[in-house]
């Protein structure tokens, strides 16, 4: 079986705020079709490192690179590859929801942006709420959106922070099985979480970050 | 725990010993106090709280205060001077501007009275408030009454100063300046009673669309006085017939404000309290947002309160791929909510006034204060995707290609406006000054670049990092950027307008503004260079250790 390509490659990297040490020399390597969960109590440096994963905090030390090329948040390249769901997304206030998909689906090229706006949008029940403006969602609804958002673009890499928050026992199902589906396509992930369910079934590694308690 | 002990305990702290039947007297009927009595208890658990006295809290702000005073001052003495100065002018301009922008003040103002009132309530209260005292039996009427007067005052104040301001401007007499001002006040004050009686009625409507037809009277206003100016037409008013017709104004508005005063009382008591909640949210956000001088927030603010407002819209299909789509996304949302357009074809009255009035030499300047103000609501794609980072993150572009795409529409816009302003550096109405067709042209585009280059500055403004070291000032620790936000865009009209204000060729101006394009719509704002800079330290800490470790080695294997 030929070796898998490696996605995500993360090398020696470290983050303090003053002189407390979040992480130190963390290295992670993620080849196409893996998941890794990230777990550790609250402040254990999860979401900082996710955040530093995809460039929207820069590391004090280490490098992280995707598929081969530096991590840089401006690259369109690393746009083009990375999808995200952490907690900064926004939303033009004056597009609907259905419109957002649109924009994304067609920002990244798809030949077919319509169908797939609508099987994304039926998938994460938000066809009742296409219309709607992003400031009337409820907080469940709104992360429905940041996760359709993921999944209606291409992608080789997917991080999303804690993707089952504010998500319904129902909402967590489907995710559970819509990772499950992405990583068997080749797809890696790189996900934070505190639901065992959601951690057991689409994780292939799980790394546990902090002291444990 | 023994049974009957407990009994006793809960009989005890309720006050009823006998749980029998027969024995249960009728719980005595609560007495609730009235709201005067209830303000006087929280005012007395505030002082009580209170660390330092009124005389205490002035010494500290002195400071403050004694510039406060000095800039009120100076700006008082500054319209003085200028009445004196214009009052002398007796072109068919001047009076012009004198009879009939004192209206135009008084119709705007009333129209800004509207828009804010309906915007906020114009009564309100904090999410406190609301808990605890809107959902006490305390008459509410009572305890809403301060803030329609609060309200009613702020539109007192500001409709006074905006009615003096300018017909002293416009060199009137201190008649019609008392006059006016007197006028505006009253018209701004029954305003916000009228939105407060709509307020109580659980409507809206008749203040929006009186809103709309006084900003278009504002307007035609102004617009009159560039027709007049430019010799289209004559209005004929003396100076005694405008006063008198001025006076009639504050007579109408005094009745107006009398009788919708009367309902918006009437009505207090019925206004609920999610109305009155949202709007005390929105001046929170507002105040919190202004106190960290981040004006963007502040507009953020406003823009998702109206969103929700709206709540609901068809969806349009988007068209082309890449690039294309975004800017395609951008037209569709000019035309979904095109308010935006309308603000800036007012502008574009502008540099034909400041011809009108003979101040010529201002016009670029001005035009592009005028045109700043009006294209940062043209620029709420550029703001969403620059504000946070996701939305960008999400999108397979560079920041520049994401900055260019996000401006295209816009810019398209403001270069129609150029186009259509050449005629005011043409020369326009009595005594303008006149410049060659190329040169105007010239001017216009640089005025326009100029006021869009400053509202993108202002629309990319992050707000004030805290987390920051400080910087030590006499009023306390500031954190870095935070005066800078008061004069951003600003600083872009002034500088990039300054050389025809020099009366230099206006390739300077446009040179400057290639300049401020490159910086602004480049990868290269403070934040990027910061992180480059950043990159090339840890770069340079990282050669400096590995430098260090081959010396060791270097020194192990000699030893």
């Amino acid at each position: 079986m030929a070796k898998r390509t490696t996605v995500l490659k993360v090398t020696g990297l470290k983050r303090a705020f003053g002189k407390n040490t979040i992480f130190d020399r963390f290295n992670l390597e993620v080849r196409a079709g893996e998941a890794i969960a990230l777990t550790g109590r609250n402040g254990a440096g999860k979401s900082t490192l996710l955040r530093c994963l995809v460039g929207a905090d820069r590391p004090d030390d280490g490098s992280v690179e995707v598929l081969g090329t530096p991590m840089s948040e401006t690259s369109p390249e690393i746009r083009r590859n990375v999808a995200t769901v952490i907690d900064d997304l926004d939303f033009f206030p004056d597009l609907s929801v259905v419109e957002h998909l649109d924009l994304l689906a067609r920002a990244h090229g798809l030949e077919n942006p319509d169908r797939m706006v609508d099987e994304v949008l039926d998938e994460v029940q938000l066809v009742p709420q296409s219309g709607q403006l992003p400031g009337t969602l409820s907080s469940g609804q709104r992360r429905r959106l940041a996760l359709a958002t993921a999944f209606v673009r291409p992608r080789k890499l997917l991080i999303m922070d804690e993707p089952e928050q504010r998500l319904d026992t129902e909402g967590v199902s489907w995710l559970s099985g819509r990772l499950q589906t992405e990583r068997k396509s080749g797809l890696a992930i790189v996900f934070a979480s505190h639901e065992p369910s959601l951690v057991d079934s689409v994780a292939t590694r799980v790394v546990t970050l902090g002291a444990p308690r | 725990m023994d049974g009957a002990a407990g009994d006793d305990e809960f009989a005890d702290y309720t006050g009823h010993h006998d749980a029998g039947f027969e024995g249960v007297e009728e719980p005595a009927q609560p007495v609730i106090p009235s709201a005067a009595e209830l303000k006087r208890q929280i005012n007395d658990w505030r002082r009580g709280r209170a660390t330092r006295n009124l005389w205490e809290a002035f010494s500290d702000a002195y400071i403050a205060v004694i510039a406060a005073l000095m800039i009120g001052g100076a700006l008082v003495n500054v319209v003085f001077r200028a009445q004196r100065v214009v009052a002398q002018c007796t072109s068919e301009a001047c009076l012009s501007a004198r009879t009939v922008l004192p209206w135009a003040a008084f119709a705007l103002a009333v129209a800004l009275a509207l828009a804010v009132s309906r915007l906020f309530g114009p009564v309100l209260a904090s999410a406190a408030e609301g808990f605890w005292l809107l959902d006490t039996p305390v008459r509410r009427a009572r305890l809403l009454g301060p803030r329609l007067v609060a309200a009613l005052v702020v539109a007192l104040v500001v409709g006074a100063l905006v009615g003096a301001a300018v017909t002293a401007l416009t060199g009137g007499s201190v008649l019609a300046i008392a006059v006016w001002s007197s006028g505006t006040a009253l018209a701004a004050m029954a305003a916000v009673s009228c939105a407060a009686a709509q307020q109580g009625g659980e409507r809206d409507r008749m203040t929006q669309i009186a809103g709309y037809l006084f900003w278009v009277l504002g307007l035609a206003a102004l617009v009159t006085v560039i027709g007049i100016a430019a010799g289209w037409f004559s209005l004929g008013l003396s100076a005694d017939l405008d006063a008198e017709i001025g006076l009639a104004v504050v007579a109408v508005a005094a009745v107006i404000l009398a009788v919708s005063l009367v309902l918006a009382v009437l009505r207090l008591g019925r206004i609920r309290r999610v109305r009155l909640v949202s709007g005390g949210a929105l001046v929170k956000g507002i105040s919190g947002a202004f106190f960290a001088l981040d004006f963007g927030l502040a507009r953020d603010i406003v823009v998702a309160r109206r969103a929700v407002a709206v709540g609901q819209v068809t969806p349009r299909r988007g068209h082309g791929l890449g690039r294309q789509a975004l800017v395609w996304r951008e037209w569709q949302r000019l035309r979904r909510f095109p308010q935006p357009l309308f603000v800036l074809a007012a502008t574009l009255i502008v540099p034909y006034a400041c011809d009108a009035l003979g101040m010529s030499t201002l016009t670029p300047v001005v035009a592009a204060l005028a045109l700043f103000g009006a294209s940062i609501q043209l620029l709420g794609g550029l703001r969403v995707l620059t504000r946070t980072g996701g939305l960008a993150r999400c999108l397979p572009f560079s920041l520049a290609q994401l900055k260019i795409s996000a401006v295209t529409v816009p810019a398209i816009v403001v270069a129609i406006w150029a186009v259509l302003t050449v005629p005011a550096y043409l020369g326009f109405g009595d005594g303008a000054a006149t410049h060659p067709a190329s040169e105007a042209g010239l001017m216009a585009i640089a005025t326009a670049a100029a006021g869009l280059l400053a509202a993108i500055r202002w629309t990319q403004a992050k707000g004030p990092d805290f987390s920051a070291p400080m910087i030590s000032t006499p009023s306390g620790a500031f954190p870095p950027g935070l005066m800078s936000n008061v004069f951003r865009g600003f600083d872009v009209c002034l500088i990039a307008t300054a050389p025809m204000l020099l009366g230099f060729s206006p390739m300077w101006s446009l040179a400057i503004c290639a300049i401020a394009a490159l910086i602004l719509l480049n990868s290269m704002d403070a934040e990027s260079l910061r992180a480059r800079q950043a990159e090339q330290q840890k770069e340079l800490e990282r050669a400096k250790k590995q430098r260090a470790a081959a010396a060791a080695t270097e020194r192990q294997r000699k030893r």
